[in-house]
């Protein structure tokens, strides 16, 4: 009879899917490599992995949607009100910050065993050891953990940045489950010579807890309300309701949903078939791209379904601007001035862009903050399509039609044409369309483009992006970047604060850092460096105010939009929501809250508060 | 013994012939522009130079690509294809215990209708040589091979996942996910029938094996076709029917078994492919099989896995060659082996 019931389940999953059975299917177009057991991120930081352990494991503190931070396996967040939050000037510019927290006496793992220090103790153990390869190494650097009990313990971190308030960066790893097999493996790296075999050694370790064979075995444990209960490579992921999870959401549990099944369905085309065709409940965050989310197919078939919306994101579409004066195209185009730079931002209709390719939906940026970052000035200079304006300023600067109708000036007895390259990453089609229609903006005030554009795995990779001073790439670099909540400006940044040249890919540093243009600006970098040690929101928010005002009137980079997501759930279901930053991008933070109404679930998160809805 | 020793030879040479495939096969892979941290770049800003350089370490990157390739080589002599950085698992598990079970069973299916359909879909098409049945099929063939796979899939999805269930309220609705939920462990634990098994399976392939045996069934529609036209206007027909011979017996015994010499050579050259996968097929229909590793492989920078596959698909081209070769002999006694 079971057999029957559950091969009838299966092969009728579609009419049983949802409100009825209290289950949430959820179409994913990508597959985790690992799951639970790769606590420190050494084999995968992709974002599937994140958004699906969500459901598994309870962070320490959580962001909220609305960006605010509480706890979940902690008893309180560390402030300075409640004592549990200390700063200690080091040295010049060097803070130490340390953070006080209790676990929860009720914060337990899902086959009943507390959640303690041990837990916690582990995962800094895997995250510090030499020849681990985690992807956090950054945080690992600076950081250091001292247990004070089973239950209290404290975490420094020299030098802290004021990023280390916003995010949480501390976890926890099964202590009963994974020490005896860390302590081989441990063992067994500390025999071997070479890097690259510690490594293996440890992403063999880490994916012994990790990979479907063990967590179907059902010897993995789990602290977030939901455990998984079959993972089947290339096609699905179950979760059942943990029963142990201490955060009861209003009305009871049995009210919210009991079962998540995740579908791994590659093409984002036949994704969206599997929604119309109603085998979907939800799409994942890695699933339909925004224009497949604004198709008629889906729309025309949405009213009474689902629910689609526009969701902004943190990354930031921009033109970066090849200012290395070392560059003979740019010395002859005098990118490096701000007025040249101006000109070409006022013969952008960045206005028309939004509205020909996102029907509006799409905000021009006029800053690198996104604009739900408390961070973010309104205020900046804007600079609204005006060719007339960047005729007037690209006249003064000495530039004339010549006879093909394209501006030219002369330099050194040469003749210049004003012709700018503009590459990005070849078959990304709004890109390219987005040239197209700019070339056509440019030609109207004299300014040929050309284009040339590469794949991606060339355009972004170290020998191209980072190498502007050797002429790789000589005017327009468009691409885009996750500007996230923790930002600090690095992009634009050209010195640290002892005036080292550290930000700038030079061939004097071996074309390290990030600000790939090379603008820079000494007041910039001066409020910057004061920025990120600096704690007080408010002062923070001044000082970010101004670097994006000199940002803005300097013309860094010639932002364009800040791209978002469509989410699509079916009507009904509540709290599936998502917004712009981190891990609240996920629409399954907090998760115990998502239900549906017809079951009885409260809504607590209105996805209206945070995008606008497709229609 | 002339075959023996023959066949002895030829795999002899196939030794510096796979050596060299896999040279190339990998100094292509290392040629690939970026490496498998330009991600981790992408994503983590604050991660330092330094940091990035031990990871490089870690990923054994800063070696040279020779020094890689001979412990690469080392390794999967002894059968250790290396672990794959992206599934956690070993390469040579993924690509042998995993993918290509399941590209097996889809391509096999799909070559199996193909040639099922299209031999007396040939024949009668022959047989009924511009009547209207064999402008239809015709037609149809044209269509078959003329529309690409990657529409013909998502055609097929709209219509039997979306569409006619929304028309007919009874008609069955077809899954998008084309891989089965059940498990071969599951029969054995007995939790679900082998009936059970094979019948989710089976409903869940009709569209993918549909959609890949399309092209295939309409060309050797045409092949089967031209080929029986042709043997049909053969001396030694006119002959068999001259004697007396009844039309099935001239049509079955005398024409069809030279018609398909050359569709038997056409099959022959197909089955590499079936070991290769279908990366669109599989794709669309969200089926985890040889051509989508191998694809993804490639994106993900992945390359045990990726050396993994492609390596045995040399071997498999190498060994298909050989046996094509030792074919000839079976199909026509002229040929001898020196």
């Amino acid at each position: 009879m079971k057999r029957k019931l559950m091969a009838l389940t299966i092969l009728s999953g579609l009419a049983l899917a949802g409100p009825q059975d209290n289950s949430l299917i959820i179409g994913a177009a990508q597959e985790p490599r690992v799951l639970a057991g790769d606590v420190v991120n050494a084999i995968s930081n992709q974002s599937i992995k994140f958004e699906i352990e969500n459901f598994l494991f309870a962070p320490i503190v959580q962001t909220t949607r609305d960006l605010d931070v509480i706890p979940v396996v902690v008893t309180e967040v560390p402030t300075a009100q409640n004592g549990r939050l200390r700063f200690t000037n080091v040295r010049p510019g060097i803070r130490r910050l340390e953070l006080d927290y209790t676990i929860r006496p009720d914060a337990v793992w899902s086959d009943g065993r507390p959640i303690s220090t041990e837990d916690v103790a582990l995962y800094f153990e895997m995250g510090k050891t030499k020849g681990v390869p985690s992807t956090s190494v950054d945080f690992f650097d600076r950081a250091t953990l001292r247990v004070r009990d089973a239950r209290n313990f404290t975490v420094s971190l020299e030098p802290a940045y004021f990023y280390d308030l916003d995010i949480n960066q501390v976890y926890y790893a099964p202590n009963h489950i994974m020490r005896a097999e860390w302590d081989k493996a441990k063992a067994a790296a500390a025999q071997a010579t070479d890097t690259a075999r510690q490594a293996e050694i440890f992403r063999n370790f880490f994916a012994q807890f990790s990979n479907p064979q063990f967590l179907n075995s059902g010897r993995m444990v789990y602290s977030g309300p939901f455990t998984l209960t079959r993972w089947v490579p290339g096609s699905t992921i179950e979760m059942q309701r943990n029963p142990r999870f201490w955060i009861k959401p209003p009305g009871g549990e049995d009210k919210y949903v009991q079962r998540v099944v995740y579908r791994i369905i590659q093409n984002t085309n036949s994704l969206l078939v599997a929604i119309l065709g109603g085998g979907i409940d939800a799409a994942s965050s890695v699933s339909i791209s925004f224009d497949q989310g604004r198709s008629k197919q889906l729309t025309s078939r949405a009213p009474g379904r689902f629910e689609i919306w526009s969701v902004p994101t943190p990354f930031f579409e921009h033109l970066e601007i090849n200012q290395f004066t070392n560059v003979q195209r740019v010395k002859d185009l005098q990118l490096d001035n701000a007025k040249t730079r101006q000109a070409l931002i006022l013969a952008m209709n960045r206005e028309g862009i939004t509205k020909a390719f996102f029907d509006g939906l799409y905000t021009v940026s006029h800053t690198w903050v996104a604009p739900q970052n408390p961070m973010f000035n309104p205020n900046v200079t804007k600079y609204p399509y005006n060719p007339e304006r960047a005729r007037q300023l690209l006249a003064e600067l000495g530039w004339r039609p010549g006879p093909d109708g394209i501006l030219q000036r002369t330099v050194d007895g040469r003749t210049v044409r004003f012709e700018i390259e503009w590459a990005t990453t070849a078959g990304n089609q709004v890109r390219e369309r987005i040239q197209q229609f700019v070339a056509e903006n440019y030609r109207q005030v004299g300014i040929a483009v050309r284009i040339n554009n590469a794949p991606s795995a060339v355009l972004l990779g170290a020998q191209y992006r980072a190498r502007a001073q050797e002429g790789t790439w000589t005017g327009f670099l468009h691409y885009a970047f996750s500007m996230g909540q923790a930002d600090d400006g690095v992009r634009s940044a050209c010195r640290d604060d002892e005036g080292r040249l550290v930000y700038v890919p030079t061939r004097d540093n071996g074309f390290r850092g990030l600000n790939f243009g090379g603008w820079c600006n000494e007041e910039y970098d001066r409020l910057r460096n004061q920025a990120v040690l600096e704690f007080d929101v408010n002062r923070r928010k001044q000082l970010f105010a101004r670097m994006q005002e000199i940002w803005a009137n300097e013309v860094a980079m010639i932002p364009l939009y800040f791209q978002s997501d469509a989410r699509v759930f079916r009507v009904g279901l509540l709290n599936y929501t998502s917004s712009t930053f981190a891990n609240s991008a996920y629409p399954t933070i907090e998760p115990w809250l998502i239900g549906w109404q017809s079951r009885g679930a409260q809504k607590v998160y209105d996805q209206a508060k945070y995008g606008q809805p497709i229609k | 013994m002339p075959v023996f020793a023959y066949t002895v030879r030829r795999l002899l040479q196939m030794i510096p012939l796979l050596f060299a495939a896999s040279v190339v096969i990998f100094t292509l892979l290392a040629l690939q522009p970026g490496d498998p941290l330009d991600e981790l770049r992408q994503q983590n800003p604050r991660i330092t130079a330094e940091q990035l350089e031990q990871l490089r370490r870690a990923y054994g990157l800063d070696q040279p690509v020779y020094v890689r390739y001979f412990k690469w080589l080392g390794r999967a002599l002894q059968g250790d294809f290396g672990q794959s950085r992206t599934y956690a698992s070993p390469a040579g598990q993924i690509i042998f215990g995993q993918r290509l079970p399941r590209t097996l069973v889809l391509s096999g299916a799909a070559l199996t209708l193909a040639l099922l359909v299209a031999i007396p879909v040939g024949i009668f098409s022959a047989v009924r040589q511009y009547s209207r049945a064999d402008y239809i099929i015709t037609f149809l063939s044209f269509v078959g091979f003329s529309m690409p796979i990657f529409f013909l899939g998502i055609l097929l999805l709209f219509v039997f996942a979306v569409w006619l269930p929304e028309q007919i309220p009874w008609f069955p609705k077809f899954p998008v996910q084309s891989i089965s939920d059940f498990q071969w462990s599951q029969v054995t634990s007995g939790e679900i029938s082998f009936f059970q098994f094979i019948g989710d399976w089976a409903f869940k392939l009709v569209l993918p094996v549909l959609a890949l045996s399309t092209i295939q069934m309409a060309s050797w529609t045409r092949y089967m076709r031209a080929s029986l036209l042709e043997v049909l206007n053969q001396d030694y027909v006119r002959t068999a029917r001259a004697k007396g011979l009844g039309e099935r017996i001239v049509l079955y015994k005398h024409a069809l078994r030279n018609a398909l010499i050359p569709i038997v050579t056409l099959v022959g050259l197909a089955i590499p492919g079936v070991f290769g996968g279908a990366v669109i097929t599989e794709t669309i229909f969200s089926y985890p099989g040889m051509g989508r590793a191998i694809f993804d492989s490639l994106v993900e920078k992945d390359y045990n896995v990726a050396m993994a596959a492609l390596a045995f698909l040399a071997l498999l081209t190498a060994l298909f060659n050989l046996l094509a070769d030792l074919m000839y002999a079976v199909v026509d006694p002229r040929i001898r082996y020196s």
